[in-house]
């Protein structure tokens, strides 16, 4: 085996990058011409290694990142059926309905409060954009997105409206009320994806000092990670309210969420670092490096 | 408390952060360099291996330069790195020396 077909055992990325430079270090290494099993074993080993590391980066990515669109789509939905469920409530309901009413709306403030922390952080940077006349360029972003919300609120009025006095069963079997949840549910989530739009372009204007921006970064983790956590509370609910089932739907949430608040909250501290060591002329290190926990990893 | 191997004197991203530390030096270099002050023969594969782990954490980079044989360079946070992972295991070897009765102070 020559050892440029050693290098078909990286991955393509890997080889364009240090491909050129391991073939002139694998003809550096050689004595007689020809590379000896233990060498190409090695290199073999390496592209393995390399392969796995890059199957792994791309399976957290993929259980983190994605799940930003996933998660505004399933909460638009999830909140169309609310008003169903409060409106099919037992009377009274059972304690562990009222404990898993209590756990969702904690879970929502807590959300909420995380969200209006964020905003507020940058409340005094948006009042300078806008008294500097900056809001004609956000206006678009805002009215689409007001708009979007009042077409979402009116239809979850109109699905309580037209809904309201029916039976759990009587929904359940309803192609009408299928069809209405699910354009609410649609109308929910693209006023969810258009208010996310204009505050990231929003944020884009503001001039925020690197302290700011280092809180925020973290306060937009954790209100990720808070809305999968009340996600799952709702499932929570469901599971003691409508069917056992979403019990394990809502463990999958919480599953998701651990996984975020593994990955994002060092990610946004560490980010948050190195906004205030760029700030304060220290170097930077590579903004992709993961956590350290105090402690260099190499 | 996570370890990530700092504590193995024979680890390829510590031994190639410790050969980095006089000047940048290209792969055949490091290697030529780990065996003659360590005597640890460090392949293509584990040393490649090494040095992508060690861009990508932002502890050592490529420098320019036409030549096929790239060196790498350490950077202020690798010169970070490397002492305290140097001093972490000073502090072990002091021990270990001091308890076997080895130390003469």
């Amino acid at each position: 085996m020559k050892p440029a077909n050693l290098l078909r055992w990286y991955p393509r990325a890997w080889r364009e990058r240090y491909g050129e430079e391991l073939l002139v270090l694998i003809q550096d290494t050689l004595d007689d011409g020809r590379p000896t099993w233990r060498l190409r074993l090695g290199v073999i080993w390496g592209g393995l290694l390399e392969r796995g590391h890059q199957a792994r980066s791309r399976a957290v990515k993929w259980l983190t990142k994605p799940n930003q669109p996933t998660t505004m789509v399933v909460a638009g939905m999830m909140v169309a059926l609310l008003p169903a469920n409060v409106m099919t409530l037992p009377s009274p309901p059972r304690g562990s309905q009222v404990a898993a009413l209590v756990a969702l709306l904690a879970a929502v403030s807590l959300t909420a409060a995380v969200v209006a922390a964020d905003g507020l952080a940058a409340l005094p940077a948006l009042v300078r954009f806008l008294r500097a006349g900056g809001w004609p360029k956000i206006r678009r972003r805002v009215a689409w997105a007001g708009g979007a919300t009042a077409v979402a609120g009116g239809a979850l009025a109109g699905l309580m409206l037209a809904f309201g006095s029916r039976s759990a069963t009587q929904l359940n079997a309803s192609w009408g009320y299928l069809a209405a949840w699910l354009a609410t549910g649609t109308a929910m989530a693209i006023a969810i994806a258009l208010w996310a739009t204009a505050a990231t372009g929003t944020a884009k204007h503001l001039t925020r000092a690197p302290r700011v921006r280092a809180v925020q970064l973290l306060l937009s983790a954790v209100a990720g990670i808070m809305v999968t956590v009340a996600l799952a509370t709702l499932n929570f609910w469901w599971s003691v309210t409508q069917a056992p089932p979403w019990l394990a739907v809502g463990l999958v949430w919480l599953a998701l969420a651990s996984v975020d608040a593994w990955r994002r909250i060092p990610q946004a501290v560490r980010r948050g670092r190195r906004l205030r060591a760029a700030a304060s002329g220290t170097t930077i290190v590579n903004p992709s490096a993961p956590r350290t926990h105090g402690r260099h990893r190499f | 408390m996570a370890t990530h191997g700092l504590r193995r004197a024979n680890d390829p991203p510590l031994l190639i952060l410790v050969s980095l530390a006089d000047g940048p030096k290209h792969g055949h270099a490091l290697a030529k360099d780990i065996e003659q002050f360590a005597g640890v023969r460090l392949g293509p594969g584990a040393l490649y291996g090494a040095i992508t782990r060690l861009v990508e954490r932002g502890l050592i980079e490529p420098l320019g330069g036409d030549d096929r044989r790239r060196p790498y360079q350490i950077t202020p946070p690798g010169s970070a790195a490397l002492a305290e992972a140097l001093a972490e295991m000073r502090r072990i070897t002091r021990a270990g020396v001091t308890r076997l009765g080895l130390d003469p102070a």
